[in-house]
């Protein structure tokens, strides 16, 4: 495959945003190791993969893999770290125009140069390919 | 999580980063990023079933993208 472009970390690539958020179909990503309950665990040592998150579910039918972040809201109310359903509610108020078909997690990882040159590029495509207007990311 | 969003942005779509790690977070050079002052990892969103703070903190982090741009700035706000 043929290798990611990479710019020096000085550089800050930068895409100018035209419309409305009235307008605009959001994309959530996080690095919290969330899915949907259906789906396989991510695996809490380290965990190089990314789940597709239907966005028509409610964080009730969603979970999470982690062992490095505090749990005390989460186990509570998911969106403390993926907000999905506070999107939603945005969107049903009009304050965004909506969501895009799936949102994207990945997973706890130190495999950093494998992370770099193969999830990373593969998740951003994941991402472009849903058609966002713009993207909203979280961590843990 | 930054060298996500800069890939996703180098692909033409625009992108804002919610981050409680910001100093972190400023090295790696984020396109946008908001850090809610005093918040921690896990709590990202502020606290739990507090639905009118997490829309708050939704709407700041995107209307980022209509704001001056910083980029490779990280955004302090407070949520007292």
């Amino acid at each position: 495959m043929e290798k990611p472009l990479e710019l020096s970390r000085y550089c800050v690539p930068f895409t100018p945003f035209t419309k409305a958020l009235e307008e605009s179909l959001i994309c959530l990503v996080t690095t919290a190791a969330v899915r949907a309950k259906s789906d396989p665990p991510f695996n809490v040592e380290g965990d190089n993969s990314f789940r597709r998150i239907d966005s028509s579910l409610s964080t009730a039918d969603l979970a999470y893999d982690d062992a490095h972040y505090d749990h005390a809201c989460v186990d509570r109310d998911l969106n403390c770290v993926f907000p999905a359903d506070r999107l939603a509610a945005l969107a049903r108020e009009g304050r965004i125009a909506g969501v895009t078909a799936e949102h994207f997690s990945m997973g706890y990882s130190q495999a950093l140069r494998e992370l770099r040159e193969t999830t990373v590029p593969q998740i951003a495509r994941a991402v472009s390919a849903v058609r966002p207007d713009a993207v909203l990311l979280t961590g843990g | 999580m930054v060298t996500v969003q800069r890939a996703i942005e180098m692909l033409g779509v625009p992108t804002v980063l919610i981050t409680v790690e910001p100093e972190e977070s400023a090295q790696a050079r984020p396109p946008r990023a908001l850090c809610p002052r005093g918040f921690i990892a896990g709590h990202s969103l502020g606290r739990p079933d507090d639905e009118a703070l997490q829309k708050w903190i939704v709407m700041d982090a995107l209307g980022l993208l209509r704001e001056t741009p910083r980029p490779g700035e990280v955004v302090h706000r407070d949520y007292t």
